[in-house]
């Protein structure tokens, strides 16, 4: 009851009064059976690419936490915070003197310990640590500069025959102290390792039978347009159909500038509510489409080992070269010590789908080691949230309301239709996402819980 | 990827039964198939049917030739290509009629490069016209090879100087992929048939690159000399050359055997006699640091090493590359590498 109870809080806050009741008992009873979701996704994944049910439940666990949100939490996060109202935090003024400090004491540490035979390591991380901070001590020195400027120039205000000129001097003066802010709160937050990777994008239609594989070709024309409209590459790597036109199972290599950090946080299970197209009557049915984002890693930050990968084609019995004319061009790529298994016949050159199917492969154990990684991360987290937010539906799209609704962030679009083109109304929202996602990562490492 | 493939099969498997029953096929004189007149079919109907015939008659790769062939009519590569709903769309007569006069073909064991008239070969696609030999997969690493040794080349010095000499180009495979990857090389193609020398030049003019590319039938038995004075120095002498030992090719399934050129495919009693020939020339026509590589029979790098061995040929064995699958060592297919080094006289 307790959960029913918060479902109805976390999604009454935004616009429980415009939606029927008939319609709402629908979700509160569908987010019962979460399980169910996981279970079909589950199936899925593992008859199509051979991981074990463990490995793509991590794996689809991490996509959703990688920097994501911490379950509903943020829900009540309701409102981004101006750059001034971050700054009139105490707790940031707080961090910024630790940083200075901490600087101060490495760079004494280091100028001290220079010519010293013993220490050698300390000194090192010393060092790192110094030029790890400079870029944001230094910007922190030409905010203070930049304040004493601004009060100084006031001063000169009260002065009839500068007044003018003062006055210039200090909307000079405000736009560059807002910027040094601006720098310093981007400075503050580290840059995630894979937001600058291309990607891999696979929709996979969830629970809701044809209707949800109807969605999910939606869903990846969606995404292929908001590619088009970022100017990134899209590039099909694999389309199942279903009979009447809809997808089972669709994946993309998405590359271009910043994919990675606009598209994760499409990572997560869509949901749709409308009348089908197939429905006789007229009823409304709720159905899901999965989406996972995974990181496309360079060859210089993710390297596979040549001798862990086995590399099977389909020769006719046993002679090849010229002794044999095949048009099999099917390659399959097994990589051994973790027994992920990658398939492609897309083209008809064999060295293609060889390509392709590496490209997937490298895809799925990098998010694979990225999921380690977080999760060790993310421990004492976890700890908190246990494994909700895993298959928690991330978004809603209401034909009959005319509605798009992200839930972690409580925002809601009008014109479904619009927002599926995947143009400025996805972009809007993935904005927003980002935004929120950023303020979540600097209030986490100002230790700030009072939001 | 290979899933939709599955899914395809078992679509296939539960329809036979509906479209043997609806449509009752006629078969004319000399076993050709008729399209029956009344019939509607849609593609996965067609594609069926089609892969069900092959079967029957024992054609090789019955389901992958019905879907390339219906995907070629169709305007596509292969059937991931097709748009959504394509699986269910209503063939058009001019259609039907194309995809059964090209089906019609293949069941006399044409291979689908030369039904279709086309293939891929890594970036590019290459027209195929029976009889020049068709390109095979293996070949696609070879020149994989040869691109990554002058990438590194690259690195060190001015591409606008780097030639390239093939010996035996069929339908320009090997040179086209190598000057469509590298921008600047030039190089030269050399056949000794003309067709596969006419079918050269039409692939390279289609791609754009016949400016390029030098194509000449030449006989590197026979024009030895003249083919010395014109080409060389080059910095890569690559080559498919026929490796195959003239005893095996009548056992060849017949596809290989009565579509494509037996010259492009017999290499003499132990299948070395061109590959001879070609090491034989490679000292006078390779610069000091060029390379030769050449594709060759499993059983072949150890009759090569040796004679490099005997003889003072100028040549220094580097490499033998296998192909990426690793498989069983009787299966492998070798890749020499070797380098020219002038003056230095292996014992």
């Amino acid at each position: 009851m307790n959960r029913t109870r918060s479902i109805m809080q976390l999604y009454g806050k935004c616009w429980f009064s415009r939606i029927p009741t008939r319609c709402f008992l629908s979700w509160v009873s569908d987010a019962y059976h979460v399980p169910r979701v996981q279970r079909l996704y589950h199936r899925n994944i593992y008859t199509r690419h051979h991981i074990s049910r463990h490995e793509t439940h991590s794996m689809f666990g991490h996509m959703l936490k990688l920097r994501g949100f911490h379950g509903s939490q943020s829900v009540l996060l309701s409102k981004i915070l101006s750059v001034e109202e971050m700054f009139s935090k105490p707790s940031l003024q707080e961090y910024l003197n630790k940083v200075e400090d901490e600087y101060d004491a490495s760079l004494n540490s280091v100028n001290t310990m220079e010519g010293q035979s013993h220490g050698e390591e300390e000194l090192s991380q010393k060092r790192i640590r110094v030029s790890v901070l400079r870029p944001l001590v230094q910007h922190i020195g030409d905010l203070r500069l930049k304040q004493k400027e601004l009060e100084e120039t006031e001063e000169l205000l009260k002065d009839p025959d500068l007044c003018e000129l003062a006055e210039m001097e200090r909307e000079a003066c405000q736009t560059v102290i807002q910027d040094l802010k601006q720098t310093i709160l981007s400075l503050i937050i580290p840059a995630e390792e894979s937001d600058m990777s291309d990607l891999v994008l696979e929709v996979t239609a969830g629970i809701g039978g044809q209707e949800a594989m109807l969605f999910t070709a939606e869903m990846f024309d969606m995404y292929q347009s908001f590619a088009a409209f970022q100017g990134w590459g899209f590039e099909v790597l694999e389309y199942t159909p279903s009979e009447i036109g809809g997808l089972r199972q669709g994946s993309a290599s998405i590359c271009g500038h910043l994919t990675y950090k606009k598209m994760k946080f499409e990572a997560g299970v869509h949901r749709v509510q409308r009348v089908p197209k197939t429905e006789k009557q007229g009823r409304m049915h709720t159905s899901t489409t999965t989406v996972a984002i995974l990181p496309q890693p360079t060859e210089i930050t993710f390297t596979i080992q040549s001798k862990d990968l086995r590399i099977e084609t389909k020769r006719a019995s046993g002679a090849g070269g010229q002794h044999v004319n095949t048009t099999d061009s099917a390659v399959r790529i097994v990589h051994i010590p973790t027994g992920v298994v990658s398939e492609c016949q897309q083209e008809r050159s064999q060295i293609k789908n060889k390509e392709t199917a590496m490209k997937w492969l490298r895809a799925k154990l990098y998010s694979m080691k990225l999921e380690e990684e977080t999760s060790k991360r993310y421990q004492t987290r976890k700890l908190q949230i246990g494994s909700k937010g895993r298959s928690e539906k991330i978004r809603t799209y209401n034909f009959s309301q005319d509605r798009v609704t992200d839930h972690r962030i409580g925002k809601t679009v009008h014109d479904v239709r619009g927002f599926i083109l995947g143009e400025d109304l996805l972009e809007e929202m993935s904005v927003s996402l980002q935004q929120f996602s950023e303020q979540e990562t600097l209030l986490d490492i100002l230790g700030d819980n009072d939001s | 990827m290979v899933f939709r493939l599955k899914s395809l099969v078992r679509f296939i498997h539960s329809r036979i039964s509906v479209t043997t029953r609806k449509v009752s096929t006629t078969c004319g004189e000399q076993g050709k198939v008729i399209p029956p007149i009344s019939a509607r079919f849609t593609v996965e109907q067609a594609l069926s049917q089609w892969a069900e015939r092959f079967q029957v008659a024992e054609v090789p790769e019955p389901q992958l030739s019905s879907q390339y062939i219906i995907s070629h009519v169709l305007g596509h590569k292969t059937l991931n290509h097709l748009e959504r709903r394509g699986l269910t769309q209503v063939l058009s007569h001019a259609h039907v009629e194309r995809i059964w006069r090209l089906c019609n073909k293949r069941l006399t064991r044409m291979p689908v490069q030369y039904v279709i008239e086309e293939w891929d070969f890594r970036d590019i696609t290459l027209k195929m016209k029976p009889p020049v030999f068709i390109p095979r997969p293996e070949t696609e690493e070879l020149v994989s090879l040869v691109l990554a040794d002058l990438e590194v080349l690259a690195a060190s010095r001015d591409m606008d100087t780097v030639r390239f000499l093939e010996v035996g180009c069929g339908s320009g495979a090997i040179s086209l992929s190598l000057l469509h990857s590298l921008k600047q090389i030039r190089g030269v193609a050399l056949d000794q048939s003309a067709q596969a020398v006419a079918l050269t030049r039409e692939n390279a003019q289609s791609l754009g690159l016949l400016d390029r590319l030098k194509v000449s039938q030449v006989d590197v038995f026979k024009d030895a000399d003249w083919l010395v004075e014109t080409c060389s120095p080059v910095e890569v002498l690559v080559s498919n050359p026929p490796y195959l030992f003239t005893e095996d090719l009548d056992s060849l399934e017949p596809e290989v055997r009565r579509f494509e050129d037996r010259a492009a495919l017999d290499g003499g009693k132990q299948g070395h006699c061109v590959i001879d020939q070609i090491l034989a020339l490679a000292p006078r026509l390779l610069t000091e640091k060029g390379r030769v590589y050449l594709e060759v029979d499993p059983r072949h790098p150890d009759i090569i090493q040796t004679r490099l061995k005997e003889r003072v040929l100028g040549l220094e064995y580097v490499k033998t590359h296998y192909d990426f699958t690793n498989s069983p060592p009787c299966q492998e297919l070798p890749f020499g590498d070797y380098t020219h080094r002038p003056g230095s006289a292996p014992g």
